[in-house]
C-alpha cells in the first residue's frame, strides 16, 4: 500500500505519530500576519508623524543649546518636544488600537471548537481531533460531517458532499470509489477537506493534510494575491504628501527669510519647526480614524462588520458589485414556486415569511398532487422544532425534497402524522438511471384495501409512464392535446430557471396486489406504467424580498450589479430578471436573434443591454473580449463560472476603471475577494478563508446590507470632506501669526503649544461631530465618485479653506490680536517691530503706548488669537452644518443638531484653556463670524442657482 | 516610455500650448480667479481696517481698557549693565565709564533746575490726586518734583563717578509705571530693600538707601499716563554699596515692600523685584 495503511485496520498508532511528526498537524496555517510591533511602528512612522518627529528633534536640539547657554524660557522647547512626541505616540496608539480591535472581530469568527474525526487505527475506531489526522489514516464520514482532510474514497454508500465552498457547484456531488477523471477536482473518488458530507456514509484514506490540501493551496494562493490599497488610503496619502510638502516648503522659505532678515540660525530653526507644527493638521489622522470607526460601528449594527476601517469608504466609491447568487441574492433554500395542474400554472408563495398570495386549493387534483408530493418524499423534520415557523425548521433530506416537505406541511398540515396514516410499504429511491422515485402506501381508510403507488421524477420520464391525467379530479385519457399542454407548461417553468418535477400516482388493483403482497424494490414486481399524471411542481431558490429594492437602489446610485454564479445560465438569468439585475425589456443577443429570426452572428451586439455569459464561453474569451463585453452590455450575468473566472471578471472590471466590490463565501472565492477593491464575505455561509480574505463581512448574508454599506461609505466621504475642510481652514489662522511674527516682528500671537492644544484638544470634537452629519437626501442618486477625478481634497476645497475662509479667519485673528493688544495698552503701530524688545528678558520696563512699563510674563496676553480662532471656528461650524451640496433645497435642513453638537465641545475646550483669562475678547471677531456665514451662504446660493457656471466650478468643492 | 509621458504631462501642466493653458488655466480663467481674489481680499482688508478703526475709536486716550496683567509692577535698575550684569574694573576707566554716562543721561531730567521749572512741590506722604470733574478732563495734569539732590551721594553732583571709581557704586532703582496705581495704603509708602542671595549674604557689606529708607513717596502717585501727565517724574531710589567684597560675583536682589502690592510668585522672576549681578575688580 502506498500509504503503508491497511484498508481495514488503518495505520498503526506509532506510524501515525511518526507521520504527524513529519507533516505537522492537519490544519490550515493562518496567513502570516504582520508582527504587532511592525504594525505599531507603522502607526508611528506615517508622513505627518515623521514631520512631527523632525520638529521634536529640532525642539530638543534647541533646548539643548539654549539650556547650555542658560537662556531663560528654554524649557518651553522641551515641553513642546515632549508634547509633540506625546501627540505622535498617542495618535499612534489610537490608530493601533482601532486596527487591533477590528482584527479582533475577525478572530472571534474563528471556529474555536476543535473538529472531531472518526479514524480507524490499529483496527480500532477512535474519535480523535481532526488536527491529529495524518496521511494514510483511514477515516469514516457520514452525513452532516465536515470532511476532515482530502480523502480518497474506498467505500461509499449513497455518499454526497457539498463542494460549493470549493468549486461553487451548488448541486451535491455523489462520491464513489471509482476514479472517473484525471483531474482531482472532477473525479468522484476524492472528497475534499472542509467540504460537508450531506448524506450517506463513506470510508477513505487521507491523502493530504493541512496546507497541502486543495483548500490549503487555494488559501495560500489568496495570500499571494496582493492587497490593493484602498481608495481612501490613496486619498489620504495624496493629501498628506501635499501637506507635508507644503509644510516643508513654507518652513524652509521662512527659514531662509529669517536667516536673511538676520535671525540667528537657532532661531530660524525654531521658526521652521513652529511653521511645521502650525501647518501640519496633527488632529487629522485621529479625526479620520474616529469618523471611520464611528461609521464602522454604525454599519455593524446593520449587519456589516468592517474588518478594515478604510473599507467603509471604499464601499462608497464602489461602481460595480459582483454578487454571488446563492444565499446573497436568494434565500438559499429551494422553495416551491409554481405548480401545474388542471392545465393551469399556479404560483406558490415564495416569500420568506409566507406573506404572499397563495393559489386556489379547492381542486381535487391539487389534493392528489399534494398527497403524492407529501408521501413520495424521504425528507423529515428534525424533532423538537414545533415552535419554529415552518420555513425556518431544519430538515434532513435533499433540497428539493425539503422544499416539497415544507410546502406540503404549509398546505395540508402535519406531514409526519399524515405519513403515519398512509403507511409506507415499499420504496424505490431516486437513482440516475430511473430518474424517478416511488413508494407504495396503504390507504388511510382501513376499509379500503387497495395500495397507493406514488411516484415523482423528471417530468418527461414520469409522463412516459402515464396513460391518464387528472383534470379537476377526473381521470382523463392522456391524449396528444394534453401532452402538448404538458410540454408547454414544462418549457415555461423550465425557462423560469426552475427545477421541475412530475408527479403521478395509481391505486393498485386490490386483486392483483392483495394485502401482504410482497413488494420487492429491486425487482419492481408491481405496476409502474399506465399511471395517472397528477401535475408538475417547480422549485427555485427564490430571491430575498429586499433584494429587488436594493438592486434598484444600486442602479439609481450608478452602481452596476453583476451576477457571478456557478449556477445554470437559465436559472441565473431567471433570478437576475427577478431581482432586476436584468431589467424588464432588456434583451440578450440570443433574445434578439430569436425575435428577429436571424442568426446570432448578425445581431448588433450593442443592441443587447443584457448578456449572459457562461463559464464555458468565458474560457474561450480573451481579456479584451471580456472587457468589450463588460463595456457594451450594462446588464451582465455570469453563469457556471469557476472561482478562477471570478478573479478574471474582477480584474476585467478593474481594468475598466471601476471600483469593484465582490461577494463570496467559498474558500475558492478568496483570491477574488482579495483582488477586489472591497471583498465582502458572507457571515453565515462564508468559510473562514473567505472571511480572512474579505474586507467586510455581511452577518446576514443579505445583498441589501451592501447597499446600506454603500450609502454609509458615501456619507463618510462627504463628511470627511467637510471634516478636512474644517481642519484645513484652521491651518491658515495658525500659520499667519507666525508670518507676521517673523516679517513685521510683532510679539508672538500664537504659541506652538497652544496650536497643539487647539488641534488636539479643542478642535477634534467639532471635526468629529461632522461625522455625525446626516446624509444628503440625494446621496444615493449620484454617480459613484470617480477615484481619479473626485479627490477627497481637491483644488477648490483647498482654495476655499485656505484662501477664503482661512483668510477671513486670519483677519479675524489679527483683529482680535490687535484689539487685545491695544486694549491692554499696546497700539497696533507700536506692536510692529516690538518683537525683539518684547522677548528681551532683561528689558523689564518696556513702555507701552500709555507710558506704562511692563515686565515680561505678560507675554501671555498674546494667546488671545487662540480664543478667536475657536470663536470663528464655532461660527463657521455652525454654517458648516449647512455645507450641503448643490441641490439642498431645504433650508430647514439646517437642523440645530450639528450646531449643538459642535457647540458643546467649544465649551469643553474653554474650560481646558481657561488658564488664559481672555474672556473680554471673545466677541471681537463676531463681525468676521457673520462674514463667514454670509459669504458661505452667498457662495452656496450661487452654486445652487447656477450649476455649471464659473462660480460653481471655482467655488464648489 | 512612462517617464517621457510623465515629463510631457508636467510640461503640459505648466504651459499647454494646445489649449493655451498655463498651470491648468487659460488666461481668462486666471484673470477671473485673480480678479475674484483681488476683490475678495480688498474687501477683507477694508473690513479689517474698518474693524481696527472702530476698535481704536473705543480706546480711551488716557487709560488702557484693561490692566488685568499689571497687578504686581516690575522693577528695574539703572544702569542695566549687560544682561543685568554690572562688572567693571576700578583701575580701568573704560570699563565703568559707560555706566556713568548712562546714569548722567538718566538723571539729567531730574536736575533741580529742570524740576523746579516744570513741576511743582507737592505735599509729601499723601497721594497727589487730580480727579477729572465728570466729562471735563482736568488736563494736563501737574507732576511733583523729584529733585536729583534727593539721591544725595548717588546724585552724581558731588561725586561725578557715582562711587564707581572708589568701588562703592550706586545703582538706581525704579518701580514700573502703572496708570492709576496707588502703592501703599494707610499712608505707608512702599520702600525698596536689597539683599544678596544666600551664599553671597556676607559679601554684600553695608548698603545705603537714598532717599532715606529707600521709600517711594506717596505724592508721586497716582500716575495719569504719558499723555495727561507729560512731565511726570518717576520717583527713584538709589542704593550705594559701601564695602562690598571685591573681585567676586555677587548676586543681588531688590524687592519692593508695600502693604498693597502682592508679592510676585516664585515663578514670576520680575514681579515686584529685580535681580542683578555685581562684580568689582580691582586688579589690572
Amino acid at each position: 500500500m502506498r500509504y503503508t495503511t491497511s484498508v481495514t485496520k488503518g495505520l498503526t498508532s506509532s506510524k501515525a505519530e511518526e507521520v504527524l511528526e513529519r507533516d505537522g498537524p492537519n490544519e490550515l496555517l493562518p496567513p502570516k500576519g504582520t508582527p504587532e510591533y511592525v504594525k505599531f511602528a507603522r502607526q508611528l512612522a506615517g508622513g505627518l508623524q515623521c514631520l512631527m518627529w523632525v520638529a521634536a528633534v529640532i525642539c530638543f536640539i534647541a533646548f539643548g543649546i539654549e539650556f547650555s547657554r542658560g537662556t531663560l524660557g528654554c524649557f518651553d522647547d522641551l515641553y513642546l518636544a515632549i508634547t509633540l512626541i506625546t501627540v505622535v505616540v498617542v495618535t499612534g496608539c489610537f490608530g493601533y488600537y482601532q486596527e487591533f480591535k477590528s482584527t479582533n472581530i475577525i478572530a472571534s469568527f474563528k471556529n474555536l471548537v476543535p473538529q472531531q474525526a472518526l479514524v480507524i487505527r490499529d483496527g480500532q475506531k477512535n474519535q480523535i481531533n481532526a488536527m491529529d489526522l495524518v496521511v494514510g489514516d483511514l477515516v469514516e464520514i457520514k452525513g452532516g460531517d465536515r470532511v476532515p482532510a482530502d480523502i480518497r474514497i474506498i467505500f461509499a454508500q449513497g455518499c454526497k458532499v457539498d463542494n460549493s465552498s470549493l468549486t461553487g457547484e451548488s448541486e451535491p456531488q455523489s462520491k464513489t470509489p471509482e476514479c472517473t477523471h484525471e483531474n482531482p477536482l472532477e473525479t468522484k473518488n476524492i472528497a475534499f477537506f472542509s467540504t460537508t458530507c450531506l448524506e450517506g456514509v463513506a470510508t477513505g484514506t487521507v491523502i493530504n493534510t493541512g496546507d497541502r490540501t486543495i483548500i490549503g493551496r487555494i488559501a495560500s494562493l489568496a495570500s499571494g494575491v496582493g492587497n490593493e490599497k484602498t481608495p481612501i488610503a490613496i486619498e489620504i496619502e495624496h493629501f498628506v504628501d501635499i501637506i507635508a510638502g507644503l509644510a516643508i516648503f513654507f518652513g524652509f522659505t521662512f527659514f531662509v527669510v529669517a536667516m536673511f532678515i538676520g535671525y540667528a540660525f537657532l532661531e530660524a530653526m525654531i521658526f521652521f519647526m513652529a511653521i511645521v507644527v502650525a501647518y501640519v493638521p496633527e488632529g487629522l489622522l485621529a479625526t479620520v480614524t474616529v469618523c471611520l470607526s464611528l461609521t464602522a460601528k454604525r454599519l455593524a449594527r446593520k449587519n456589516c462588520v468592517v474588518k478594515n476601517l478604510e473599507a467603509v469608504e471604499t464601499l462608497g466609491s464602489t461602481s460595480v458589485i459582483c454578487s454571488d447568487k446563492t444565499g446573497t441574492l436568494t434565500q438559499n433554500r429551494m422553495t416551491v414556486a409554481h405548480l401545474w395542474f388542471d392545465n393551469v400554472i399556479h404560483a406558490a408563495d415564495t416569500t420568506e415569511d409566507q406573506s404572499g398570495q397563495s393559489f386556489d386549493q379547492s381542486s381535487e387534483t391539487w389534493r392528489s398532487l399534494a398527497r403524492v408530493a407529501g408521501l413520495c418524499n424521504r425528507a423529515i423534520f428534525k424533532p423538537n422544532q414545533e415552535s419554529l415557523p415552518i420555513p425556518r425548521r431544519i430538515v434532513v433530506g435533499d433540497a428539493s425534497e425539503t422544499a416539497l416537505l415544507k410546502f406540503t406541511e404549509l398546505a395540508i398540515g402535519n406531514m409526519m402524522e399524515y405519513r403515519e396514516r398512509f403507511k409506507k410499504v415499499v420504496e424505490v429511491p431516486f437513482n440516475s438511471t430511473n430518474k424517478f422515485q416511488l413508494s407504495v402506501h396503504e390507504l388511510e381508510d382501513p376499509m379500503d384495501l387497495r395500495y397507493l403507488l406514488v411516484m415523482k421524477g423528471a417530468p418527461e420520464r414520469i409522463l412516459e409512464r402515464c396513460s391518464t391525467i387528472l383534470i379537476k379530479g377526473q381521470e382523463m385519457p392522456l391524449d396528444e392535446q394534453w401532452r402538448e399542454s404538458f410540454q408547454t407548461a414544462y418549457m415555461d417553468l423550465g425557462s423560469l430557471g426552475e427545477r421541475v418535477l412530475g408527479f403521478c400516482h395509481i391505486y393498485l388493483n386490490e386483486n392483483e396486489f392483495p394485502r401482504g403482497y410482497k413488494f420487492d424494490s429491486d425487482e419492481m414486481n408491481f405496476t409502474t406504467s399506465g399511471l395517472c399524471f397528477a401535475g408538475l411542481i417547480s422549485m427555485i431558490d427564490p430571491p430575498r424580498a429586499t433584494v429587488p429594492d436594493a438592486v434598484m437602489k444600486c442602479r439609481t446610485a450608478g452602481i452596476r450589479v453583476v451576477m457571478v454564479t456557478g449556477d445554470h445560465p437559465i436559472t441565473a438569468r431567471a433570478i437576475a430578471a427577478n431581482v432586476g439585475i436584468i431589467t424588464e425589456g432588456s434583451e440578450t443577443v440570443e433574445d434578439i436573434a430569436t425575435r428577429k429570426r436571424i442568426p446570432v452572428e448578425q445581431v448588433n451586439r450593442r443592441d443587447a443591454r443584457a448578456c449572459v455569459i457562461s463559464g464555458g464561453q468565458l474560457k474561450d474569451m480573451s481579456s479584451e473580449e471580456l472587457d468589450e463585453a463588460l463595456r457594451s452590455h450594462p446588464e451582465m450575468v455570469f453563469a457556471r463560472t469557476s472561482p478562477q473566472q471570478k478573479l478574471i471578471i474582477v480584474e476585467s472590471c478593474q481594468r475598466l476603471g471601476s471600483i469593484v466590490a465582490v461577494t463570496g463565501d467559498g474558500v475558492n472565492d478568496s483570491p477574488a475577494l482579495k483582488k477586489a477593491d472591497i471583498g465582502i464575505a458572507m457571515g453565515i455561509a462564508g468559510s473562514d478563508a473567505a472571511k480572512n480574505a474579505a474586507d467586510m463581512i455581511l452577518l446576514d448574508d443579505n445583498f441589501a446590507s451592501i447597499v446600506t454599506g454603500v450609502e454609509q461609505g458615501r456619507l463618510i466621504f462627504d463628511n470627511l470632506k467637510k471634516s478636512i475642510a474644517y481642519t484645513l481652514t484652521k491651518n491658515i489662522p495658525e500659520l499667519t501669526p507666525y508670518l507676521i511674527y517673523i516679517t513685521v516682528s510683532v510679539p508672538l500671537p500664537l504659541g506652538c503649544i497652544t496650536i497643539l492644544m487647539i488641534e488636539l484638544a479643542t478642535d477634534i470634537f467639532p471635526s468629529v461631530s461632522l461625522a455625525y452629519e446626516k446624509a444628503e437626501s440625494d446621496i444615493m442618486h449620484l454617480k459613484p465618485r470617480n477615484p481619479r477625478k473626485d479627490r477627497l481634497v481637491n483644488e477648490s476645497l483647498a482654495a476655499y479653506s485656505y484662501f477664503q475662509i482661512g483668510a477671513i479667519q486670519s483677519f479675524a485673528g489679527f483683529t482680535d490680536y490687535f484689539t487685545a493688544m491695544a486694549q491692554e495698552g499696546w497700539y497696533p503701530l507700536l506692536c510692529v517691530g516690538l518683537r525683539s524688545h518684547w522677548e528681551d528678558v532683561h528689558l523689564q520696563d518696556l513702555q507701552d503706548s500709555y507710558g506704562q512699563e511692563w515686565w515680561v510674563s505678560v507675554i501671555e496676553i498674546c494667546q488671545i488669537a487662540d480664543v478667536l480662532i475657536r470663536k470663528t471656528r464655532r461660527l463657521s461650524i455652525f454654517q458648516q452644518g449647512f455645507f450641503r451640496s448643490v441641490d439642498v433645497d431645504s433650508m430647514e435642513q439646517m437642523s440645530l443638531t450639528p450646531y449643538i453638537q459642535s457647540y458643546t465641545p467649544c465649551y469643553v475646550s474653554l474650560t481646558i484653556l481657561h488658564v488664559f483669562p481672555l474672556g473680554q475678547w471673545w466677541f471681537v471677531p463676531i463681525p468676521y463670524g457673520i462674514l463667514i456665514f454670509v459669504y458661505d451662504e452667498i457662495r452656496k446660493l450661487g452654486v445652487r442657482r447656477h450649476p455649471g457656471s464659473w462660480w460653481d466650478q471655482e467655488l464648489y468643492y | 516610455m512612462a517617464k517621457d509621458a510623465e515629463k510631457s504631462t508636467w510640461k503640459d501642466f505648466i504651459w499647454n500650448s494646445r489649449t493655451r493653458e498655463f498651470c491648468g488655466r487659460t488666461g481668462s480663467s486666471w484673470g477671473l480667479i485673480l480678479l475674484f481674489y483681488l476683490v475678495f481680499y480688498i474687501f477683507l482688508a477694508g473690513m479689517f481696517c474698518l474693524t481696527m478703526y472702530v476698535m481704536l475709536q473705543t480706546l480711551d486716550d488716557h487709560k488702557p481698557t484693561w490692566q488685568d496683567r499689571l497687578g504686581t509692577p516690575g522693577m528695574m535698575i539703572r544702569p542695566r549693565g549687560k544682561a543685568m550684569e554690572i562688572a567693571y574694573n576700578t583701575t580701568n576707566t573704560e570699563t565703568w565709564d559707560m555706566y556713568i554716562k548712562t546714569l548722567d543721561n538718566f538723571l539729567s531730567p531730574y536736575n533741580n533746575s529742570l524740576q523746579a521749572e516744570k513741576n511743582e512741590e507737592c505735599i509729601p506722604d499723601q497721594y497727589f490726586v487730580q480727579a477729572d470733574s465728570g466729562d471735563v478732563k482736568n488736563n494736563p495734569k501737574r507732576s511733583c518734583q523729584f529733585n536729583r539732590t534727593f539721591l544725595e551721594k548717588c546724585s552724581g553732583l558731588d561725586d561725578h563717578t557715582y562711587g564707581y571709581q572708589a568701588g562703592k557704586p550706586c545703582i538706581i532703582i525704579k518701580l514700573n509705571r502703572v496708570i492709576g496705581m496707588l502703592p501703599g495704603k494707610d499712608g505707608q509708602a512702599p520702600f525698596v530693600t536689597c539683599g544678596a542671595k544666600k551664599e553671597d549674604s556676607d559679601k554684600i557689606g553695608e548698603v545705603e538707601y537714598y532717599p532715606e529708607n529707600g521709600t517711594f513717596n506717596l505724592m508721586y502717585y497716582p500716575y495719569y499716563g504719558k499723555k495727561a501727565q507729560v512731565n511726570y517724574s518717576q520717583p527713584l531710589v538709589a542704593i550705594k554699596f559701601l564695602n562690598i567684597t571685591l573681585n567676586e560675583d555677587i548676586n543681588i536682589e531688590c524687592r519692593i515692600i508695600s502693604n498693597n502690592i502682592p508679592p510676585g510668585t516664585v515663578r514670576d522672576k520680575f514681579a515686584g523685584k529685580v535681580s542683578f549681578k555685581l562684580r568689582i575688580n580691582t586688579k589690572g
